[in-house]
């Protein structure tokens, strides 16, 4: 299954995982303390520029990442430009955009596996409150083989539908879809027992 | 506990399946995400318990940077966004959804609708709102009117999470864990 | 084609009057069974119990009568006893591959039985090497075709090790090269096999043919005669009137 790692190797690649997430709360904490204009245009400012020292292709994805938050510029630009508080629109917007900007280059530029390991790392002191790693780490691999499965099978059950309705697939594809995830849960459990269990 | 395992990782890749098929329109033609669905759907089948840790597997795997989110969506930049509150709120609105049906000795498909109302609706649109409020810098009324469109069209989906609920319910009365 | 001979002495696989009931309903009765042969086939009907009976030798179902031993141990209690002496291959790849890459799937059952994760990866890449297969390790199993996706689910079962391994109508749905290879490396496999199919052509070389009807033995002995019996009473049901009958 892919996942959001870009896939073009920065310097930021080889940077520790822990030291990144950490590194990330850090900023954050930072950012969100900010109050000048200044101050958050100078943050984007070199937000832009680690993007683009990464490579051109990897800023051009990770602009693209930030998409999603137009809609929600738009608002903040009409509602602050109808009550004239600009400056507390470009400060809120501005922020907004860096702390994306800097949580998503974390994510583009850190393996899947090595955050799951950082989890697991998280996770062995709460081993003692019954917590175990392996099962969270079935869990995860559980996730990441059976969304793609599911979703052929919800394709095909599209299919079907399409070939005898002329009407557009509605929420009733849903039963059928739970249904199969609920076998399926049925049969992986039975398979993971035949295979020592958990 | 394998079952558990294999019941709590296939749902949470159910809500991810909900959120990234085209979309499913309803009735009136008007198309949906259907991925709050699935999450109604973890607390109303699996219970209080298993539902949360369903919805809480896939909100980590968002956080872990798979683009499960519908609109595929995902990574940490989620947890910065407006949305963040609903990401957040979707482990608790699958507990309570689960609790309510679990608590409750109505028929399944009355309790799984008044679970989604309660749990996907209500509860999960007081995290949405107040994490937009933060992050965009408004007050709760001001943020609420930013999400106001989109409630007709949850409530229309806590009412199918309670026909699904039901229909799994006959078909697969083993499954049906929050009502064993 | 030539068997290989037994690698080492074969576990005892014993059932004592065994039987599976659920919900009231009787599913398997009275089963004494000694199961020593080498190739074992199981055939039946659907319905039959087969399923049931591989699930109960297997351990993941315990037996509502009777016993059902693995070398004098129960196999739905002592689970790890049964990783190193049962393996089981299910019917449907995407029902039992749980992890989504080749070498995370085949070290699975490696770790399960105690290995740390460098003895399990070498032992995956061994296994890998010596199928010619060490350009799959790190691919992601939606890459792979059906058929190959069917043999990687019998390395997973290969890499445990078990001296014994069950088969749940392996064949049902491959084209016909992809069952001709399965068939090949079943046939060089030095495990003892017991191969539940509803294909009678499956096992019509095996050394012990156990026919099963309404959850009983209806005839147990060399593959010949009973395949023969079994085909010719196929036969019949097929050309009686069509099967209206509603059971429940």
């Amino acid at each position: 299954m892919l996942t959001l790692t870009s896939p073009f190797e920065t310097p930021l690649h080889r940077v520790a995982a822990a030291s990144k997430l950490l590194g990330l709360a850090a900023f954050s904490i930072g950012l969100f303390a900010l109050q000048d204009l200044w101050a958050i245009i100078l943050a984007g400012g070199l937000a832009a520029t680690v993007y683009l020292a990464c490579g051109l292709g990897f800023a051009r994805f990770g602009a693209a990442m930030l998409r999603p938050l137009w809609p929600f510029l738009t608002i903040l630009t009409l509602w602050h430009g109808w009550t004239g508080e600009w400056v507390a629109g470009l400060i809120i917007g501005g922020k907004m955009l860096v702390a994306v900007a800097l949580a998503n280059l974390v994510t583009m530029t850190t393996r899947l596996e090595d955050m799951i390991d950082v989890v697991e790392r998280a996770a062995a002191p709460l081993a003692r409150f019954g917590a175990r790693p392996k099962v969270l780490a079935v869990a995860i691999a559980l996730v990441i083989r059976f969304t793609p499965v599911l979703m052929d099978k919800a394709g095909q059950l599209g299919q079907a539908w399409r070939a005898r309705s002329s009407r557009r697939v509605n929420w009733r594809i849903v039963l059928p879809i739970s249904l199969m995830a609920l076998d399926d849960a049925e049969r992986v459990a039975e398979a993971i027992r035949a295979r020592g269990g958990l | 506990m394998e079952k558990n395992v294999t019941y709590i990782a296939l749902f949470a890749a159910l809500i991810a399946v909900l959120g990234l098929v085209p979309q499913i329109s309803l009735a009136s033609g008007v198309p949906i995400t259907a991925q709050s669905l699935g999450v109604m759907l973890c607390g109303t089948v699996l219970g209080a318990k298993r539902g949360f840790l369903a919805a809480l597997l896939f909100v980590g795997l968002v956080a872990l940077g798979l683009p499960l989110l519908s609109g595929g969506r995902g990574g940490l930049g989620v947890f910065a966004s407006p949305t963040v509150g609903f990401v957040i709120g979707f482990p608790v609105a699958a507990f309570v959804a689960g609790f309510i049906v679990e608590k409750t000795r109505a028929a399944i498909g009355i309790a799984a609708f008044g679970g989604a109302l309660i749990g996907g609706v209500l509860v999960l649109y007081v995290f949405g709102i107040t994490g937009m409020a933060l992050i965009l810098g408004k007050s709760w009324p001001a943020a609420s009117l930013l999400v106001a469109a989109y409630i007709p069209g949850d409530l229309i989906k806590a009412g199918l999470a309670g026909f699904i609920t039901q229909g799994l319910a006959k078909l697969r009365p083993e499954s049906v864990l929050s009502r064993l | 084609m030539p068997k290989p001979p037994a690698s080492h002495k074969n576990s005892s696989l014993k059932l004592m009057d065994a039987g599976y009931a659920i919900a009231g309903r009787s599913i398997l009765s009275g089963l004494t069974l000694q199961l020593d042969e080498q190739r074992i086939g199981i055939i039946g009907r659907n319905g039959s119990g087969k399923s049931t009976f591989l699930r109960l030798v297997a351990g993941l179902i315990a037996p509502t009568t009777g016993t059902v031993e693995v070398d004098g141990h129960a196999p739905t209690t002592d689970r790890k006893a049964m990783l190193s002496r049962i393996g089981i291959l299910f019917q449907n790849p995407d029902h039992q591959i749980i992890f989504p890459t080749v070498a995370e799937e085949l070290a699975f059952g490696l770790r399960q039985q105690g290995l740390d994760k460098a003895a399990a990866a070498q032992a995956v890449s061994a296994l890998l090497a010596q199928h010619g297969r060490s350009h799959w390790a790190a691919r992601a199993v939606t890459a792979l075709s059906q058929g190959q996706r069917h043999f990687l689910c019998l390395l997973a079962v290969l890499v445990m090790g078990p001296r014994t391994i069950l088969l749940d109508e392996p064949f049902a749905g491959l084209d016909l090269p992809t069952q001709n290879r399965l068939t090949r490396a079943l046939a060089a496999l030095p495990q003892r096999l017991i191969l539940i199919t509803h294909d009678p052509k499956a096992v019509a070389d095996y050394d012990r043919v156990i026919w099963l009807e309404g959850g009983q033995v209806r005839a147990d002995g060399t593959a010949g005669p009973i395949i023969a019996a079994f085909t010719a009473e196929m036969a019949r049901l097929g050309e009686a009137d069509a099967d209206t009958d509603l059971t429940l």
